[in-house]
C-alpha cells in the first residue's frame, strides 16, 4: 500500500509539474485575450524563443542569468512584435489576427532555424537543482519541484497583482469593458502594451524553465501550443481563475491518463474538451457571461 | 451569396484550360505537382464552403481529409471492398463524422468554433496515431487506385491519373455551386450575416450547420481519398492541425468566399512551395511574411484583390453603380 | 390568440417583468405603450423565447409554448421585428425576404434547389415587398438603402414568415414624422385577421392603430384596456408624458 501511495503522489506530482508550465503559457495568452480579443497563436513560438534564448544565455553566464534574461528578451521580442504588428491588426476581426500570429509561427520556426541551425540545443539544470528530494518516502527530481514552485509563486504574484492592486484593477476593468474602462480615463493601449509584454515575458520563462527538461528544437513551439490551446479553452477564456482550472484539469487528465488507461491517454483530453464545448461553449470560468 | 460574375467564370477558364494544357504535355513532376494542386484546391474548396459561406472557420477540416484517406485505405484493403465501392463509403465516413462534428460545434462562435474544431482534429490525429489497426506512426501501405480498365483508362499511369482528379475536381466545384445556391446554403449565408434573426425566423440552426459541415465533410473525405489513392502510402501526419492550417492560409491567399479564389490560391500555393524549396530550406519564413503581408494589406487574397481592382476600374470606367456593388459583395461574402 | 399568465422574470436585483398577464384576441391590435427601461423588449423576448421567463407561461393559440425555442415558435406563426434593425447587411432586400419566405414555405434546408427561385418564395417575397413599398428597392443591397426603407424592411422579414401574431417592437423608432405615417397604413393595410402587437414610443400612431393598450412601467402592467380610457387616464400621463419630458 505504501508503495501504492508513493506511486500515486509521484504521479501527482508529475501532473502539478505539467500544470504549472502550462499555467506560466497559458495565463499570459488569455488575459492578452481577455483585454485584447486577441488570440496570439504565436505564443507557444514565443515559448520556444525563451528556450532558444535560455540555451544560448546559458553557454555564457550559466543557468541563473538565461533565467533572468531569456524572459526579458522574449518580452523584448514582444515589444516588437506589439509595435510592428499587433497594433496595428487591434481593429481587425478575430480571422485575421489568428491568420497574422500563424504567420508568424512559420516566420519565427525558420528564424530559429537560421540562428541556431536544426540540431537541438542543450540546457542543463544547475547543480544545485541537480539531484533529488526525498519526502513522504518518495525521491522527487529536485528541478521539477522547482517548476512547481516557481509557477505557484506566479500564481500567487498575479493573484496578488490582478486582485490587490491598482494595476490589477485595471486590467480586471479593462476586460470586463474596455470601452468603458477608456472612459474611466485608463489608458488602454498602454495596458495592452504591458500585459502583452508580461504575457510574452511569461512565455519566455515557461520556455526557459522547460528546456532542461526537453531538447530545445524549433517544434517544441507547435507541441505545447495545442495543450495551451486546450487549457484556455476548457478554462474559459480571460481569467486567472480559468488558466488555473484548465492547467490543473490537464495536468491531471494526461498525466493520470496516461497511467490509468495508457491507450485512451491521448484522445481523453480531446474528448474532455470537446465535452466542455458542448456543455459550456465558453469554457469553465469565462471572464465574461 | 455565392454568385458567378465575367470575372469568375474568365478565372475559371483560365484555370480549367492551364490544368488540362499541364496534364497533356507536364514531365513526371510537373504531373506530380498537378496532382499535388487538384487535391489540395478541392480540400481548399471544402474549407471555404464553411469559412467563406458559413462563417465556420475550420480547423479540423485536414483531420476529415485523414478520415478519407483512412476509411479508404482501410475498406479497400482490409474490408476488401472494389475502390470504387471504398471510395463511396469513405466519402460517406468523412460526412458523417464531419455532420457530427458539425453539430456538436454548432453552438460555439469565432475562436471558440476554431478551437472545438481544432479538438475533433486532434482527436482524430491522436487516435489514428495510438491505435494498432491503423498502423501507428508507421502508416498504411499496399493502397490501391480504382480499376478503370473498362473504360480503357489506366490510372496507375499519372497523365490517367492526373486526368481523373481533374475530372473529380470539376465534378466537387459544380456540387459545390449548387449547394451553395441551393436553399440550404442561402440559409447557411443567412445565418453567417445574422444568426439571430434567422432563428427568429423559424430556422434550426443547428441542423443547417451541420448538413452544410458534413457536405463540407464529404468533399474533404474525397480530397483524402484521392490522396491516398496518389501516394499509395499515407500516415497520421495526414490528419495533423498544421494541414488544416495550411489550407486556411490557402483560402486566405486565394480569396476567403470567393470559391475560385482558393483554387488559384492552392495552384499558387503549391507552386510557390516547390519554387520556393528548391531556393531556400526557408520556405517556412517566406510563406508566413507572405501570409502576414496578405493578411495586413486587408485585401481578400490574390482574388479578392484581382476582383476589387476589377471593379474598381470598371467604376471608374463606366461609374455603373453595379460594379461598386459587386466589390461589396466580395467584402460583404467575405 | 397570443397569452401570457402571470409572466415574471428578473435580471439580478432588477425586476424587469413582473405578473404579466396579457390576452390578445384574434385579430386585435394592441399597443405597449411605457417609458424606457418599462420592460417592454424584455416582454417580447420573452414572448418570442429569446428570454426564458423565471415565472408565468405564454400561450399561442391555445398552446403552450413557454418551452419552445425561438424557431420553433416562429414556425407556429409568432414572427417579430426589432427595434434595431436586424437585417442581413450584405444581401439584397429580395434576398433578405426570401430568406425568410423559405423557411416559411420548407425551402430552406434544400440541397439541390435553389429555394429563392421558388414559385411560391417569389410570391411571398412580391406580395411582402408590396405591403411594406420596398419594391423598388429588390435587387439593392441592404447597405445600399435609406434608414426609413430599412424600418419598413424589418417589418417586411417579420412578415414574410406569414405570422398569425406579429410582434413590432419600435417600428417607427428614428423615422420622420412622414414616413411614421406610412407605418399607419401599412398597418391599417395589414390582413384583419392578424394579430399585432406593437410596442409604440408616438402616441399619435398609437391611438390611431389601436384596438386596446397596455401601459408598462417597471415591468408592470398599469393599464390595459380602451385607447380612449386610456387617454383621459391620469396615470398614464405621469407615467407616460413624466418620463417623456424628462428624456
Amino acid at each position: 500500500m505504501a508503495i501504492d501511495l508513493g506511486f500515486w503522489t509521484l504521479q501527482a506530482l508529475n501532473a502539478l509539474q505539467l500544470s504549472m508550465l502550462l499555467f506560466l503559457l497559458s495565463i499570459g495568452l488569455t488575459v492578452i485575450f481577455g483585454l485584447m480579443h486577441f488570440v496570439n497563436l504565436a505564443h507557444g513560438a514565443l515559448y520556444a524563443l525563451g528556450a532558444y534564448f535560455a540555451a544560448w544565455l546559458a553557454a555564457y553566464g550559466g543557468f541563473w542569468l538565461a533565467f533572468l534574461l531569456a524572459p526579458v528578451a522574449v518580452a523584448g521580442v514582444g515589444v516588437l512584435l506589439y509595435s510592428g504588428l499587433i497594433k496595428r491588426m487591434r481593429k481587425s476581426g478575430p480571422m485575421a489576427q489568428v491568420l497574422v500570429t500563424f504567420g508568424l509561427i512559420f516566420a519565427l520556426l525558420d528564424l530559429t532555424r537560421i540562428f541556431w541551425g536544426d540540431l537541438p540545443q542543450v540546457l542543463d539544470a544547475p547543480a544545485m537543482l541537480d539531484g533529488r528530494l526525498a519526502f513522504f518516502g518518495i525521491e522527487y527530481p529536485t528541478y521539477r519541484v522547482f517548476i512547481i514552485v516557481l509557477g505557484l509563486v506566479v500564481l500567487a504574484a498575479l493573484a496578488f497583482v490582478l486582485g490587490r492592486t491598482q494595476i490589477g484593477a485595471m486590467i480586471r476593468a479593462g476586460v470586463d469593458n474596455d470601452a468603458m474602462a477608456a472612459c474611466l480615463g485608463i489608458n488602454v493601449e498602454k495596458l495592452f502594451f504591458v500585459v502583452f509584454c508580461v504575457g510574452c515575458a511569461l512565455a519566455g520563462l515557461a520556455g526557459a524553465v522547460a528546456a532542461p527538461l526537453l531538447s530545445v528544437t524549433p517544434e517544441m513551439g507547435l507541441q505545447i501550443l495545442i495543450p495551451t490551446l486546450i487549457v484556455i479553452v476548457i478554462g474559459g477564456l480571460g481569467s486567472l481563475k480559468g488558466a488555473i482550472a484548465g492547467s490543473l484539469i490537464y495536468g491531471v487528465v494526461q498525466t493520470f491518463g496516461a497511467v490509468l488507461a495508457p491507450q485512451l491517454a491521448s484522445v481523453l483530453i480531446y474528448a474532455l474538451l470537446a465535452a466542455v464545448l458542448v456543455i459550456k461553449p465558453t469554457g469553465l470560468f469565462p471572464a465574461k457571461g | 451569396m455565392f454568385r458567378h460574375t465575367a470575372l469568375r467564370y474568365a478565372a475559371l477558364g483560365l484555370l480549367a484550360s492551364a490544368a488540362v494544357f499541364q496534364a497533356f504535355t507536364a514531365d513526371y513532376f510537373g504531373l506530380e505537382i498537378l496532382t499535388e494542386i487538384l487535391i489540395l484546391a478541392m480540400l481548399v474548396l471544402a474549407l471555404d464552403m464553411v469559412a467563406g459561406f458559413g462563417g465556420m472557420v475550420s480547423l479540423g477540416h485536414g483531420a476529415l481529409m485523414g478520415v478519407g484517406a483512412y476509411g479508404y485505405a482501410l475498406l479497400s484493403t482490409m474490408g476488401g471492398l472494389a475502390p470504387p465501392v471504398a471510395m463511396v463509403g469513405a466519402v460517406l465516413v468523412s460526412g458523417a463524422a464531419a455532420w457530427v462534428i458539425g453539430a456538436i460545434c454548432a453552438r460555439s462562435h469565432g475562436i471558440y468554433f476554431i478551437m472545438a474544431t481544432l479538438a475533433f482534429g486532434q482527436m482524430a490525429y491522436s487516435y489514428v496515431f495510438e491505435a494498432p489497426i491503423f498502423g501507428g506512426d508507421d502508416g498504411l501501405g499496399g493502397i490501391v487506385r480504382p480499376d478503370l480498365g473498362a473504360v480503357g483508362m489506366d490510372l496507375n499511369d499519372s497523365r490517367t491519373f492526373v486526368l481523373f482528379c481533374l475530372a473529380a475536381l470539376a465534378l466537387v466545384y459544380a456540387a459545390a455551386v449548387v449547394i451553395l445556391q441551393s436553399g440550404l446554403g442561402r440559409s447557411m449565408t443567412g445565418v453567417m450575416h445574422n444568426e439571430q434573426r434567422m432563428r427568429a425566423l423559424g430556422l434550426t440552426v443547428w441542423r443547417v450547420k451541420a448538413d452544410v459541415f458534413g457536405l463540407s465533410g464529404m468533399i474533404a473525405g474525397l480530397s483524402g481519398v484521392l490522396a491516398a489513392q496518389h501516394i499509395l502510402y499515407i500516415s497520421p501526419g495526414l490528419l495533423s492541425w498544421t494541414v488544416s492550417g495550411e489550407a486556411l492560409v490557402v483560402v486566405i491567399l486565394g480569396g476567403l468566399g470567393t470559391l475560385v479564389g482558393p483554387l488559384v490560391g492552392a495552384a499558387a500555393f503549391v507552386v510557390l512551395k516547390h519554387e520556393i524549396s528548391a531556393l531556400t530550406t526557408y520556405w517556412h519564413l517566406v510563406v508566413g511574411v507572405i501570409l502576414i503581408a496578405v493578411v495586413m494589406s486587408r485585401a481578400n487574397g490574390i482574388f479578392g484583390w484581382i476582383e476589387a481592382r476589377s471593379a474598381q476600374w470598371g467604376a471608374r470606367r463606366s461609374a455603373d453603380p453595379l460594379h461598386i456593388s459587386q466589390t461589396e459583395e466580395a467584402r460583404s461574402d467575405a | 390568440m397570443l397569452e401570457t399568465r402571470n409572466l415574471d422574470k428578473r435580471f439580478g436585483a432588477v425586476h424587469v417583468t413582473r405578473d404579466v398577464s396579457i390576452k390578445l384576441e384574434r385579430g386585435e391590435r394592441r399597443v405597449i405603450l411605457g417609458p424606457n427601461g418599462a420592460g417592454k423588449t424584455t416582454l417580447f423576448n420573452q414572448l418570442v423565447g429569446e428570454l426564458t421567463p423565471d415565472k408565468g407561461s405564454v400561450h399561442l393559440a391555445g398552446v403552450d409554448v413557454t418551452d419552445l425555442p425561438v424557431a420553433k415558435r416562429t414556425r407556429q406563426g409568432l414572427s417579430r421585428s426589432y427595434q434595431k434593425n436586424t437585417l442581413f447587411d450584405g444581401l439584397t432586400v429580395a434576398e433578405n425576404l426570401g430568406l425568410a419566405a423559405a423557411i416559411h414555405t420548407s425551402n430552406a434546408t434544400r440541397i439541390w434547389s435553389d429555394s429563392l427561385a421558388r414559385p411560391e418564395v417569389q410570391e411571398i417575397v412580391q406580395d411582402v415587398a408590396n405591403q411594406v413599398q420596398v419594391l423598388p428597392y429588390l435587387q439593392a443591397r441592404v447597405s445600399e438603402i435609406s434608414y426609413g426603407v430599412r424600418r419598413q424592411l424589418e417589418v417586411g422579414v417579420a412578415l414574410a414568415t406569414r405570422p398569425k401574431v406579429l410582434l413590432m417592437d419600435e417600428p417607427t423608432s428614428g423615422v420622420g414624422p412622414e414616413m411614421a405615417k406610412g407605418f399607419h397604413r401599412l398597418l391599417n393595410d395589414l390582413p384583419r385577421d392578424l394579430t399585432v402587437l406593437i410596442i409604440e414610443h408616438d402616441m399619435d400612431l398609437a391611438f390611431d392603430v389601436a384596438d386596446t393598450i397596455t401601459v408598462l412601467n417597471y415591468g408592470e402592467v398599469v393599464f390595459d384596456g380602451q385607447p380612449e380610457a386610456a387617454r383621459g387616464s391620469k396615470l398614464l400621463k405621469e407615467i407616460y408624458l413624466g418620463s417623456w419630458e424628462d428624456a
